[in-house]
């Protein structure tokens, strides 16, 4: 298994943050892609992140309430092992709705 | 038409009526609906989704009169496109006739009117941040232009907040926005003018300054409200609380 972080995606129209309202899924669920795992809002307005990847959640960066800064991992998956070569793909998949995209970050592991 | 509106298919037909989405003041489609997952969970639920721009929101046209804007024409818009997306008169014993709609502060004011207007055509309804009293009729138009023009700072304490709304929404247009605004002081809500008969769900946020309210217009329609905890105007609108409780009740029939 490999682990990857997914750091809070830029919002658009230059926000820096969000804070976590809800998170919609828990440590040690499965997810699959495009799933909703979390609620955030910022100062303009809330919405839920889908996820750019299948995975079971190994850590929930944040607890509801806290703010988040752009480009900090906001959520950790462990994922299979081969299925972490095509991280670089999985942004131009996720075919968000609004200007949201979450890119991979590989931990140093 | 000037008015943009989206038929989304069902995951798997449940067979009941289609819902109609109607957002709010600043916002559109796109933000109060889709990107806050209203549309998918709905979706899923087995339910045909209705979502309209109101004018001078989202990816409808913004006209330069007031009068376009009028909180009754915007109704009017709102029922042709009920009409063409097929939506038809509730019928006893057929769960796929009627309509069920679901409104967010300025939407709601048109879902009351609307369920309050047409009992012929819709089931049941969900109101969500909805005020009593319509801050948009008590803004200051004068003080907004002043603003707009040299930066004066507007004293007025809900003007400046609507002024901020809208200043901070993405891609909103200000000066339809006021059109509209000027539309609705000489359209003002009156909710006990026509208070609607069908089934009413209010959901609120508990720290929501915005919506005052709530709970007179739940007590004039007989209906109960769900409060939901720590969540403001600009926030509950993406809780899941709010997204489930709406689609238990608009599958009662």
């Amino acid at each position: 298994m490999a682990e990857i972080s997914f750091p809070l995606p830029d919002l658009g129209e230059g926000l820096l943050e969000a804070t976590v309202l809800e998170w919609l899924v828990a440590v040690g669920d499965q997810v699959e892609r495009n799933q909703p795992f979390v609620e955030v809002e910022t100062t303009k307005s809330s919405v839920e992140l889908p996820s750019p990847i299948a995975g079971i959640v190994l850590t929930l960066h944040g607890e509801p309430g806290d703010v988040v800064l752009v480009d900090t991992p906001l959520i950790t998956f462990a994922v299979a092992d081969d299925s972490a070569g095509i991280v670089g793909t999985v942004p131009q998949e996720a075919a968000p709705k609004r200007r949201v995209r979450l890119s991979a970050v590989l931990d140093e592991d | 038409m000037l008015t943009s509106w989206r038929r989304h298919e069902p995951t798997v037909d449940a067979g009941l009526a289609p819902v109609l989405l109607v957002h709010g003041f600043a916002s559109s489609t796109a933000l109060n609906w889709e990107a806050t997952g209203w549309v998918r969970d709905l979706s899923n639920a087995g339910r045909r989704v209705l979502t309209v721009d109101l004018l001078g929101h989202g990816e409808s046209a913004a006209p330069l009169e007031t009068d376009a804007y009028a909180p009754s024409r915007l109704r009017q818009a709102v029922l042709e496109v009920l009409a063409l997306a097929g939506a038809r008169p509730r019928e006893a014993g057929d769960p796929a006739s009627g309509v069920d709609l679901v409104g967010y502060s300025l939407g709601s004011r048109m879902v009351w009117e609307l369920a309050a207007e047409r009992p012929d055509l819709v089931n049941r309804a969900v109101l969500g941040g909805m005020s009593a009293e319509d801050p948009l009729a008590d803004f200051d138009l004068d003080a907004a232009d002043r603003f707009l023009a040299d930066s004066s700072a507007i004293v007025h304490e809900s003007t400046a907040a609507l002024m901020t709304l809208m200043q901070l929404a993405p891609g909103a247009n200000t000066p339809a926005l006021l059109r509209l605004v000027a539309a609705i002081k000489q359209e003002r809500f009156e909710p006990g003018a026509s208070v609607p008969s069908r089934p009413l769900l209010f959901v609120t946020g508990d720290r929501d300054a915005l919506a005052t309210g709530t709970a007179e217009l739940a007590a004039l329609a007989d209906s109960e409200v769900l409060w939901l905890p720590a969540r403001t105007h600009m926030n509950a609108v993406s809780s899941r609380a709010f997204k489930q409780a709406a689609i238990e009740f608009l599958a009662r029939h």
